[in-house]
């Protein structure tokens, strides 16, 4: 099969567009990649429709990786650890990474974790705001409601999220700028409140996100979050 | 300055960034790399988890999708490509053939009581695999080409882009025959092509 013949143009650019969208069955994929490593009309209709195709990729949620996969690019590729270091800023300084994560895991995390409140509204018929804290892995794993006019956020645990031994979950409003404000240590149990000073409507106005970290019992010493976000999540606000 | 200009400026210029921080890489640059990883592994990440739907193995098509990047950032070439979809495309079709080659059950959103509801409105994870395609038509050309398309063609172009979906499981899930999905595939590609291009959205 020769597929830079003008006469079979028309089957490469089927073939490439398959290809690039990923439909193409295994034996096909392999095949046309390999034709592609020395035909270069073949690998020129190919990058057209990746480009054409990934243009389509944007509105896909940035999620952040774990440090893991850094440190083992740097390793495999024996690279020099200070050289080649990502950490110029404190993480939790890195707000594009709070927003770009809660935003992530609010999408992958709102069917499952609204589908477990609505079987079970923690509190009442009406909960008009509503907050799917999630991990990297996109689980739900507490979710947070509250009706306006409420002086405390109801948590609800909706995984088998523990703080570990002689630690705390400690929740966190994100701001659109600036550094995070501390609302309180979530108290252990499955269904819980943590207090708040003033209407939920004026605690969490021009908040976004919110944010759980793991700190020591009773709650960050600093104001800031110390230990490591493990969960967090976009506000949904209903009313 | 529309929404649609801001938008556009804004990519051109994260865009232009990272083709200096591959310049920078292809003459072995590891502040570049770092900065390179630091500016679009998330991206990248999101794109992989998207697809393989399992961390584990978007760490690793991640992990192997740099090294190549280290290795390939000289064969990048800006008058072909932008950089951000230069690098989408190795993590995508590093996570294709994956999907591939293990037989991943990404079919896991068609399960469940609501059998009886039409396949495509099960919902999966959050928007639909449609509206993530219309999320992400973020110029107003794209998006119109995008909704210009007939809904099975549509359908099928979004579960394939978003999951993965191979004909063969894109006919599984929306329940129809391997033929009507695969043309619904070709003429919807087909669609998109000439309206992307005519449009002069793709350089």
């Amino acid at each position: 099969m020769n597929l830079s013949r003008s006469d079979r143009r028309a089957r490469l650019d089927r073939l490439a567009a398959e290809f690039a969208l990923g439909t193409s069955p295994p034996r096909v994929r392999r095949r046309l990649a390999a034709i592609a490593r020395r035909d270069r009309t073949v690998a020129a209709a190919l990058s057209a429709w990746e480009r054409r195709i990934a243009i389509l990729a944007e509105a896909v949620p940035a999620v952040t990786p774990p440090p893991r996969v850094w440190r083992a690019i740097v390793t495999r590729l024996g690279l020099d650890p200070q050289g080649a270091s990502t950490a110029s800023l404190g993480w939790w300084q890195r707000l594009g990474f709070w927003r770009a994560f809660a935003t992530a895991s609010f999408v992958a995390a709102v069917a499952l974790g609204l589908a477990e409140w609505r079987r079970a509204p923690p509190e009442g018929p009406a909960a008009p705001l509503v907050v799917v804290l999630a991990g990297p892995d996109a689980k739900a794993a507490l979710i947070a409601t509250a009706t306006r006019g409420d002086r405390y956020l109801t948590v609800k645990s909706v995984g088998n999220a523990v703080p570990p031994p002689d630690k705390a979950f400690e929740l966190w409003a994100l701001p659109q700028s600036g550094t995070p404000q501390a609302i309180g240590v979530i108290p252990p149990g499955g269904l819980v409140r943590v207090p708040l000073v003033n209407p939920v409507e004026e605690t969490l106005s021009n908040i976004p996100t919110l944010a759980v970290s793991v700190e020591p019992a009773g709650g960050s010493p600093t104001g800031k979050p110390t230990g490591p976000v493990l969960y967090s999540g976009a506000i949904e606000r209903m009313y | 300055m529309s929404g649609d200009d801001s938008a556009r400026a804004a990519r051109a210029d994260r865009n232009a960034q990272l083709a200096a921080l591959l310049a920078r890489v292809a003459l072995g640059d590891q502040r570049a790399f770092a900065e390179l990883y630091r500016q679009a592994g998330a991206h990248l990440y999101g794109v992989a988890l998207r697809i393989v739907r399992n961390a584990p193995l978007a760490e690793e098509i991640l992990q192997e999708a740099f090294v190549s990047v280290w290795h390939h950032a000289g064969t990048y070439d800006t008058a072909k490509s932008q950089p951000i979809t230069w690098l989408a495309s190795i993590v995508r079709n590093r996570c294709l053939d994956q999907l591939r080659k293990r037989e991943i059950d990404t079919v896991t959103l068609a399960s469940g009581p609501d059998d009886d509801a039409p396949a495509w409105d099960i919902p999966s994870d959050g928007p639909t695999p449609v509206e993530l395609l219309l999320a992400g038509a973020d110029a107003r050309a794209v998006r119109d080409c995008v909704d210009s398309l007939d809904a099975g063609p549509k359908q099928a172009i979004a579960l394939a882009f978003f999951q993965g979906l191979s004909h063969g499981e894109l006919a599984a899930h929306l329940r129809e025959p391997l033929g009507t999905v695969k043309s619904w595939v070709r003429r919807g590609l087909e669609r998109l092509r000439g309206c992307l291009d005519a449009a002069g959205v793709v350089r």
